[in-house]
């Protein structure tokens, strides 16, 4: 899964993690979870991928559990119903998360690629078992809720991976969001440090004297949260040059096959 | 500087530097000698710093005192968005404030629960009424939760109104209102109205106190209704250009042209004219002094890329210029210092 606030880039990655998995020759999925997916770069790239549609994974939970197709459709075509699943984004999101842990059991060889909702809604997806569990207590759900959480929190099969650009501000929402996420139980995570100018492939060869003062003071400060974040287990992502957003996904695929796995 | 109205939304997809911006704006605004509330959802730790925020005091509204902060005449407020506190309030409020003690709705209620967006709204309304401010600057919610911001009135709306009227005629026949029914008060008729047994069908799956307590926050909000029907004369006088000003920011460091537009074509359903898109982190003035070497490839790519981002931007405020009254240009500030940022953003702001 991988998350991180607002415009750090997770979907490029998300995407580039998952053309490198499938170079590899693994079997995987990308799926955008309660976001639309971005139809035109997913089939420029060749995407393997999966969507998930709020309405009917909801549908076919409720029938699942009481058995029958319609009285499913029957509830949730109540206007109260439906108006109960646009004001609680929770019951939504633990219902496609819950689909996607079946799709996982199902299939031991499958790796799926969440490009999760930012930072905050995030934290909201990871609380969202654990205040159903409190609302709901007993019941099949409670079961359901149980199996998630062994999932997410104990089974060693999940990986966070919290993306942040490289300033000050930001490299510490993302360890903020780290350490909600560990203290709502979740295990494991990488931490990737995403679109570093000093880093970046245009820059090499070019000496100082070439260079701008505004890019000279932007790979300053980077410089200088790098030798701050030194003790800390960041992966390093360049910032690529490239207008189009296939080119992007492209280097970092290549990075991510070449360089040590997320 | 751009008048300022009642009331200023600060809107966009994440990370583009929103409440930073909203900050500068508060305060170049505190500075020109008005009483301003700041009202952000989420800020980074950095920027609670500079303002003087704790989570424990969230919900409360505090006047900033920090030496950054002492204007003549001017006084800036802010406030981090407590869920929990509006809802207390509200009950407090409230005649029938007791019924929205329940587990469910304090569930609902928490920081992370769900109803940030709709006891926002209520928030807002609140400080609009009672505060004595020139004017309430609101930082909202990132990309399509903004859009859930917006729609939640409606959404509330739908959910009192329809929902429950609809439900009862669905189950007219054993809907009546006898006598003894209205006696007996709204929860009853609840039970009789048939939603207990739509949700007897659900207790298999949720169990048994699930069905009880679920009816009890319902009706708690339902006798409450009033409370969050009103956030919708709030989203009318949004509406109105004498009202608020909004403004929508989009950065140049992202990709995100495309989720930009979206974002605008659907607020753009709820905002007037007479509104501004803010470009932030723009590189122009620095692209402006620098013509790599022709020799140095990898600069030039650089160049041009950096460039064409700025562009795509540009291109996109161009194509929807006939819904704002202004582009603005915030030129990207080369600092590490969040109040740096601010004072320097609240310069670009005359």
């Amino acid at each position: 899964m991988v998350t991180g606030k607002g415009g750090v880039g997770k979907t490029t990655l998300a995407m580039a993690i998952t053309k490198a998995l499938q170079e590899e020759g693994k079997k995987v999925l990308y799926n955008s979870f309660d976001q639309p997916l971005n139809q035109t770069l997913a089939s420029k790239i060749d995407l393997p991928h999966f969507n998930l549609e709020m309405d009917s994974s909801a549908r076919s939970y409720i029938a699942k559990k009481l058995g029958s197709e319609t009285i499913a459709k029957w509830i949730l075509k109540t206007p109260f119903f439906s108006s109960l699943f646009n004001m609680l984004p929770g019951l939504g999101h633990m219902i496609l998360l819950g689909h996607i842990i079946n799709k996982l059991e199902e299939d031991s060889e499958l790796t799926i690629v969440l490009d999760s909702p930012s930072s905050g809604h995030a934290i909201t997806m990871m609380e969202s078992p654990r205040n159903f569990k409190e609302m709901f207590r007993t019941g099949l759900i409670v079961d359901d809720i149980n199996r998630m959480e062994r999932f997410i929190f104990e089974d060693e099969r999940m990986n966070i991976v919290v993306t942040s650009l490289p300033t000050a501000m930001a490299t510490q929402e993302a360890h903020e969001l780290k350490e909600q996420l560990a203290s709502r139980g979740v295990p494991h995570f990488s931490l990737v440090l995403n679109d570093l100018l000093s880093l970046s492939p245009s820059l090499k060869e070019a000496s100082p004297g070439d260079l701008p003062e505004f890019i000279k003071t932007k790979c300053l400060h980077e410089e200088r949260l790098l030798s701050e974040l030194s003790d800390e287990e960041w992966k390093h992502i360049p910032h690529f040059a490239h207008e189009r957003s296939p080119a992007i996904i492209k280097e970092c695929q290549h990075l991510l096959t070449k360089g040590a796995p997320l | 500087m751009i008048p300022s109205k009642k009331i200023e939304l600060f809107c966009g997809t994440g990370g583009v530097g929103k409440t930073t911006l909203a900050t500068s704006r508060a305060y170049s605004l505190a500075k020109s000698g008005k009483k301003v509330l700041l009202i952000t959802i989420d800020p980074a730790r950095r920027l609670k710093q500079i303002l003087g925020i704790k989570d424990d005091n969230a919900g409360e509204v505090s006047t900033l005192t920090g030496e950054d902060f002492q204007f003549e005449n001017g006084q800036l407020d802010a406030l981090l968005m407590n869920p929990k506190t509006t809802l207390k309030r509200m009950a407090k409020l409230s005649q029938e404030g007791s019924s929205l003690d329940n587990p469910i709705v304090n569930i609902l209620t928490k920081p992370y629960g769900g109803m940030n967006e709709i006891m926002a709204i209520i928030e807002v309304q609140h400080h609009l009424k009672t505060g004595g401010y020139d004017t309430i600057i609101l930082d909202t919610p990132p990309g399509k939760h903004f859009i859930d911001f917006l729609q939640s009135s409606q959404k509330i709306n739908q959910f009192f109104d329809k929902s429950f009227v609809d439900i009862f005629k669905y189950f007219g026949k054993r809907f009546s209102k006898s006598k003894e029914e209205q006696k007996s008060g709204f929860l009853s008729l609840i039970v009789k109205s048939g939603i207990k047994k739509l949700l007897s069908y659900l207790e298999k799956v949720t169990g048994e106190s699930f069905v009880d307590e679920f009816i009890d926050a319902i009706s708690g909000l339902y006798l409450n209704r009033s409370s969050f029907t009103e956030a919708l004369v709030f989203q009318e006088d949004l509406k109105k250009a004498d009202y608020s000003n909004w403004f929508l920011v989009t950065s140049v460091d992202q990709r995100k042209a495309h989720e930009a537009t979206d974002l605008q074509q659907n607020a753009e359903n709820f905002m007037h004219k007479d509104s501004f898109l803010v470009v932030n982190r723009s590189l122009t003035p620095y692209l402006e002094n620098w013509q790599p070497d022709a020799s140095h490839k990898g600069l030039v790519h650089l160049h041009s890329s950096m460039k064409a981002r700025e562009n795509t931007i540009k291109d996109m405020g161009a194509k929807r210029l006939n819904q704002y009254k202004e582009v603005l240009y915030f030129p990207e500030v080369l600092d590490i210092e969040p109040m740096t940022h601010v004072k320097n953003l609240a310069s670009s702001w005359k």
